[in-house]
């Protein structure tokens, strides 16, 4: 056990004093965060520009949309009823990209449509239907109430009806949480094919500048195996670790500095109509930003997430990595184990797409499957974990980890066979059969 | 010390040996030889543990080898290799402490070999800046670091220049000195038969024979002498009779030969002198014994020609 350490620390310390490592754990975490905030500022600012001719017969708005500039979209005004066709062929329309469609029973039936020629981004649809309401509400306030429309945002206050399930009262089953089971399974996929190649390249180059043979007179095959997997992933772990800080204190130094949280009621209910037309770009980007650090923040229970993501993580990186490893010590040459690689890599993949699968359909019998099959229950059950465990079913989840464990102490097994057979073989080509032969002695 | 008993093991459908057993006394060099292919490689990791026989055993020091008593083994493989990118001193840390030994105890080790071998600045190099002979040495020293009762080297001479073949071979007999035993699988016979005591021929799978050197060759020996004489070539003809054949002649100079003859009938080393006093200035005569080289291409080409038939 002592010389399984050795090796694990070996590895680990080449791993971590490597150039591309210490790269990848600065700049990779650094560039997620780019993309984060190049997603949620240049998001809106790079959309294209729309023009939209709002129809409006009754003249309700007044030849009025915003008071500023919006540099998104610009409204014009017309007040003659427009047909579909006439604005598809029409030469005068064809400058505009949709057109809203604003008649009298707006103030009743509360509904208007845009038709447009592409269809429009979400944000897009979001900044049309926002302006469109802000308007019809000063409308309104001016029409029925003696309030000016300060007044009136003063004292409104915005409602949000959640329906919630009353078996899960904290509705801790919403699809959003569900996406977050998948992208922790999906992390966990991710780094068990990044670094399960690591194990391979690192066997076969073992293999290949024939250092295996003075390390198996020290050490069992084993022992070597389980070092160097165990190696790999603590440097694995060590990476997910930085890259969690990194990740999680830029988050949160974007939301202090960049994105200060524009939906906060307090704030925006003393916002005119005025104030807000100008600024709409930040204040949408701010508003996608802070659900998305809401979601992150305050909506996953890390503990309780992150104690089974490490038991997930650590037994089927074992799982895989035992696999990667007997490849590694199969293969005659390094190009015969990429070869190899391909099956591991499907099996990998298919685990992923299970784990959508048992997103979308978390109760059906497939599901079931896929949460006892070890090559896809870390993340099946990760997603299942996230949706929660309906009551009197929490067994499941115990009985997952116990068939990943005892899958993965038999899988380590047979690799180890396989990788004691095969680490002292050169030039031959690895056929099925010969590991078949390999996998019984 | 090392009891090996009919050893067997089998890859597939091949056999790689066929219940070799040999027996390596403490304090001695054993050279184990055979042409490529034979089963040396495989009965020297089965000795490693590396891979297990079919059947047979292995007793080290009386008892049945096992894992522990790899710390008291070292093994300098054929087919070595050092990771390129580590340091001599980090490699000789990884593996003296994969024998046991601590880092101290690694680190002043370290100091004494490299020291030995007048190699101190090398301590913090890279094994990608090193030659490789230069790699071939600390590869040695790695494999010597943890003081092995039992040293296993597999070919230590290959990748070596004169010079340091002949530094090796001085470290092996000092080990040997000091109370270590060695087993020397080589195809360099010179070596073999300079510092081995015993040997061991394999060969298809098979031990062939096993013995200490000067037996071997006292038992193969034809019978012929070599004669280093000054003179004329024609009066050594003349004063030779029919009871001696000359086999082959080398000239040194104008009036220096040496003669190799081969004794017929019941004549012996004694006629020899009788007949040749006051006939030439003889320098020097000496029995000519068969080289290890000879023996080793003689018993393998008699069993290849032995499995034809």
């Amino acid at each position: 056990m002592y010389n399984s350490w050795l090796i694990a620390f070996r590895e680990f310390k080449e791993r971590v004093t490597n150039r591309s490592f210490i790269i990848l754990s600065i700049l990779g975490p650094l560039l997620v965060l780019g993309l984060i905030y190049l997603l949620f500022t240049l998001g809106g600012k790079t959309q294209k520009h729309w023009n939209v001719l709002v129809i409006d017969p009754a003249h309700l708005m007044n030849n009025q949309m915003l008071s500023k500039e919006d540099k998104s979209i610009t409204y014009s005004f017309g007040d003659a009823y427009l047909e579909t066709k006439d604005f598809e062929k029409g030469k005068r329309f064809q400058k505009f990209d949709a057109f809203l469609e604003v008649n009298e029973k707006i103030l009743t039936n509360k509904t208007a449509f845009v038709f447009y020629r592409e269809k429009p981004s979400s944000t897009m649809k979001t900044r049309i239907q926002y302006h469109c309401e802000r308007r019809l509400e000063e409308l309104l306030v001016k029409k029925f109430t003696k309030f000016s429309i300060g007044e009136f945002r003063k004292i409104k206050q915005p409602l949000t009806v959640g329906f919630r399930n009353v078996y899960d009262p904290n509705d801790t089953s919403s699809d959003v949480r569900g996406w977050v089971g998948l992208f922790y399974g999906a992390v966990i996929f991710v780094f068990i094919f990044l670094f399960g190649m690591t194990i391979l390249r690192s066997t076969s180059k073992e293999k290949s500048n024939r250092i295996v043979e003075v390390l198996l007179g020290s050490v069992s095959p084993k022992q070597l195996m389980f070092g160097k997997i165990t190696g790999i992933g603590l440097a694995a772990f060590l990476q997910f670790i930085i890259w969690t800080v990194v990740i999680g204190v830029g988050l949160f130094f974007l939301r202090e500095n960049f994105f200060l949280d524009a939906l906060d009621t307090v704030k925006e209910t003393a916002n005119s109509l005025m104030e807000t037309g100008g600024e709409s770009n930040q204040f949408f980007a701010n508003k996608a930003y802070n659900q998305f650090v809401e979601l992150v923040y305050e909506r996953i229970n890390f503990t309780f997430m992150t104690g089974y993501f490490l038991v997930f993580f650590v037994l089927g990186y074992f799982f895989y990595g035992s696999l990667f490893a007997s490849i590694g010590a199969a293969a005659g040459s390094e190009s015969d184990g990429q070869q190899f690689v391909l099956p591991l890599l499907f099996l990998l993949i298919f685990a992923l797409y299970s784990g959508y699968y048992s997103l979308e359909n978390p109760e059906s019998t497939l599901a079931h499957v896929f949460e006892y099959l070890p090559f896809t229950s870390p993340i099946v059950v990760m997603v299942k974990l996230s949706l929660g465990y309906a009551t009197g079913k929490g067994y499941e989840l115990y009985l997952s980890i116990l068939t990943l464990i005892l899958s993965t102490v038999v899988v380590l097994n047979i690799a180890g066979r396989i990788y004691s057979n095969g680490i002292l073989q050169f030039g031959h080509r690895v056929r099925f059969k010969l590991l078949w032969r390999w996998m019984k002695k | 010390m090392l009891e090996i008993s009919n050893i067997s093991k089998s890859f597939h459908k091949k056999t790689a040996l066929d219940s070799v057993s040999i027996n390596i006394e403490a304090g001695e060099i054993f050279g184990l030889l055979g042409p490529n292919g034979a089963g040396k490689t495989t009965l020297i990791r089965i000795i490693n543990k590396i891979i297990e026989p079919d059947y047979g055993y292995i007793k080290f020091k009386g008892d049945v080898l096992s894992q522990k008593h790899l710390a008291e083994i070292g093994y300098l493989p054929e087919e070595r290799g050092l990771y390129k990118n580590m340091t001599v001193e980090a490699h000789a840390l990884f593996l003296g402490q994969l024998r046991g030994l601590s880092k101290s105890d690694v680190k002043s080790k370290l100091d004494y070999w490299l020291e030995k071998f007048q190699i101190q600045d090398w301590k913090k190099k890279r094994i990608e800046e090193l030659s490789k002979g230069m790699a071939q040495k600390v590869q040695f020293i790695c494999t010597v670091l943890h003081e092995p009762k039992l040293l296993i080297l597999d070919e230590p001479f290959s990748g070596f220049d004169p010079l340091n073949i002949q530094l090796i071979r001085q470290e092996l007999l000092v080990m040997k000195a000091n109370g270590k035993t060695i087993i020397l699988s080589s195809h360099n016979m010179e070596s073999v038969e300079e510092i081995c005591d015993r040997v061991a021929l394999i060969n298809s799978s098979k031990k062939i024979i096993e013995g200490k050197i000067s037996n071997l060759k006292e038992e193969r020996k034809n019978n012929e002498y070599a004669v280093k004489f000054r003179g004329s070539m024609i009066a050594f003809v003349n004063a030779l009779w029919t009871g001696f054949e000359i086999i082959d002649k080398e000239t040194l100079g104008d009036d220096t030969f040496i003669v190799k003859l081969k004794m017929r009938g019941d004549n012996h080393f004694d006629d020899l002198l009788k007949v040749l006093i006051g006939q030439v200035k003889m320098e020097a005569v000496w029995e000519v014994l068969p080289s290890m080289q000879q023996i080793f291409i003689d018993l393998v080409q008699t069993k290849q020609e032995a499995d034809v038939q």
